[in-house]
Formats: structure tokens, sequence, C-alpha cells
């Protein structure tokens, strides 16, 4: 419709800033879908933060319980298992965060993610 | 259907094929629906792909599906890795077929077993490591000790590093089986409780309608989630291909 009514009376100039102005209605209609649509991925970042922090503490637990096994250390590699995992959870949602600063930013991701900034 | 609400994960045997090393390898209701999955897919694929100059809806619908893997690969790992791109196709693909199947009565969701997800996610680190290796020789295990710390940082920084990249298939596994198992426990035991209250009669049977509505939005999570689980698999299969690339991080 807008197309045909801007082919037919070009020449005019209020068809033309009409046609402006539908096209600026149009544009700004179109960016509010990117936005609905980052919700989807939004709820997805709650995913793999959730999940990345529950298993690092997780994995470094079990990686203190396995040199306590193998060691005879009893106490001690879980206590610092634990603590090396717990630091490895929050370093790795606060690089999944990093990175949707970046995607927010527009940054391509990969060329610039500090990772150890929360030492 | 008033069977228990763990049922529904049950491998059953449908015939013993062969053996390896004690393990008997079976074809199983899991591996059935894994086929067909995967028949599926390669069946939506192939139909939707008639190289017509101006695109069908089908065609169209395949179109997209491959700049939308192509995009994702593109804006998160970068160009260079459009060679992992069939990989992180057929994760997608795959984890979203096994996952929508999963919805239909009577079908299997594979994805409910960690066995088959932490496969998927193994796979994918091994191929992660293999393929940093390859193209970084042994300078690719600086991905555990970034450059440009006081030697003293490196005591803590390695430890930490290894952990978070072990925990990396674990997550992915982890994530995927237990979003299915939980979805799928809280559908069937909604769908009980409603069978229950009606098999009651009389005035509690009116009850029954809560859970029935409780059920039917529970499905339509499902299908969000079905969705959002392949996603986040597939998005981070991206980000840990990352490693293969940008070492130096």
């Amino acid at each position: 419709m807008a197309n045909r009514n801007g082919q037919n009376h070009a020449s005019k100039p209020d068809d033309l800033s009409d046609l402006g102005a539908r096209l600026d209605a149009a544009k700004s209609k179109h960016q509010i879908a990117p936005e609905s649509k980052d919700d989807g991925s939004m709820l997805g970042l709650a995913w793999r933060m959730s999940t990345e922090l529950v298993v690092s503490v997780m994995v470094g637990l079990g990686l203190g319980y396995g040199i306590d096994v193998i060691f005879g250390s009893k106490p001690w590699g879980i206590l610092i298992g634990l603590c090396f995992g717990f630091a490895a959870g929050i370093m790795a949602v606060l690089r999944t965060s990093e990175q949707m600063d970046a995607q927010n930013a527009g940054v391509p991701l990969g060329d610039d993610m500090p990772d150890d900034e929360d030492e | 259907m008033a069977s228990g609400p763990m049922e529904q994960f049950e491998i059953k045997e449908k015939a013993e094929l062969f053996e390896i090393g004690g393990q008997a390898i079976s074809w199983t209701n899991s591996a059935f629906w894994m086929v067909i999955s995967a028949i599926l897919i390669v069946g939506f694929f192939a139909l939707t792909t008639k190289r017509k100059l101006i695109p069908g809806k089908m065609q169209s619908l395949g179109e997209l599906s491959y700049e939308f893997i192509a995009n994702m690969v593109k804006d998160t790992t970068g160009a260079e890795a459009m060679k992992f791109m069939p990989l992180v196709f057929t994760l997608f693909f795959f984890i979203l077929a096994a996952n929508l199947i999963g919805m239909n009565p009577y079908a299997f969701t594979t994805t409910s077993h960690i066995a088959v997800t932490a496969a998927l996610a193994v796979f994918t680190i091994c191929v992660v490591i293999v393929a940093g290796i390859w193209k970084n020789g042994l300078k690719w295990f600086k991905i555990f000790a970034p450059s440009g710390l006081p030697f003293i940082m490196y005591f803590i920084i390695i430890p930490i590093e290894i952990i978070s990249f072990i925990s990396r298939p674990i997550t992915l596994a982890v994530r995927l089986f237990a979003n299915m198992v939980a979805g799928h426990v809280m559908l069937k035991l909604f769908a009980i409780f409603a069978a229950f209250l009606a098999a009651k009669g009389g005035i509690v049977a009116v009850g029954a309608i809560l859970p029935v509505l409780a059920t039917t939005a529970i499905v339509a999570l499902e299908f969000l989630i079905a969705g959002l689980q392949a996603f986040v698999f597939a998005i981070l299969t991206c980000v840990y291909l990352n490693d293969v690339y940008h070492v130096d991080h």
C-alpha cells in the first residue's frame, strides 16, 4: 500500500512526507521486535548462570574430594576445592554477564572477554 | 494413565543387537525415538531445499533456520568458526527435534536421559579440545593460564580455570536433562492429579478443572523450554568454540 502510493504520486511533497512518517512508524514498530526476542534468551542466560554456578561448586568439591582420596589429606582438599569451585562459579557467572553486556552494546564476542576481574 | 510420574522415562529394551566387552548393545525405545528425530530433521531439510530462486514458505523456513544458526555462530564466535556451523546446526536441530517429539503423547523424550545429553556434551567438549590442540598446538593450554598476570596469581587462576573447564560439559548435560525431566514430571503430576480428582466424582470432580488448566499452561511452558534448551545448548557450543580461536583471551 505504502509502496504503491509512493510510486504514483512521488512528485507531491506532502505525499512523500506522509510516506516518510509511515516509514518511521513502521521502523519504530520493528525496533520493538528484537527487544521482545531478547526476553527468551534472557531466560536462557538465567539458566546458564544458575547451572554454571552450581556445577562449578560441585566440580570443585569433587576434585577436592578426589585429591583427598589420593593423597589422604582428609579435610583440606575438600575445603580448598570448595573455595576454588565457588570462585570458578562466580567467575563463570561474571563471564556470562560480561557477554550479556557485550551483546547489548553490539560488540563482537570473544575478542575482549576480561576474565580476571574478580580477583 | 494412572501410572507413576517417573514411568515415562523407563528404557524399554526392544531387541538385543550385539555385545561389546560384555556390555549388551540393544535397540531400545530411546534409540527408536532418536532415529525418528534424525529422520524427521533430514526429511525436513531434504524436502525444504528445492533451491528455487524465489523461496516458497517451506523453503524459506529451511533457509531461515540455516541463517539463524549461521548468524549465531558468526556473532558468538566469529566468521572463522563457520567450519563448525554444521556441528552447531546438527546439535541444535537434533535437540530441538528430540525435545519436541517428547512433547507428543506416547512418545519418549530421549533428552530426558543424562546418558544422551552427556554424550552430546562430552562430544562437544572433545571437539573443542581436539580442534583447539589441532589449531594451536600445545599453546592451546594457555586458555588455562591467561597471560599478563602476576606470577603468584597463577596458583589461583589455573585451578579456577580448570574447574570451570571441567564444569562445562557437566553444565551442558545437566541443564538439558534436568529441564526435560522436571518439565515432564510436573506435567505428569498435574495430569495424574486431574485424573484422581475426576475419578472421585461429585463436587470434588469439579476441582479437576484447576489441574487441567495448570497442565495446559505447563504444556505451553514446556514448548518454550524445548526450544530454549536447544538454543542454549547451541549458543554455548559457540561460546566454547571461542577457545579454539581466541586462546589468548
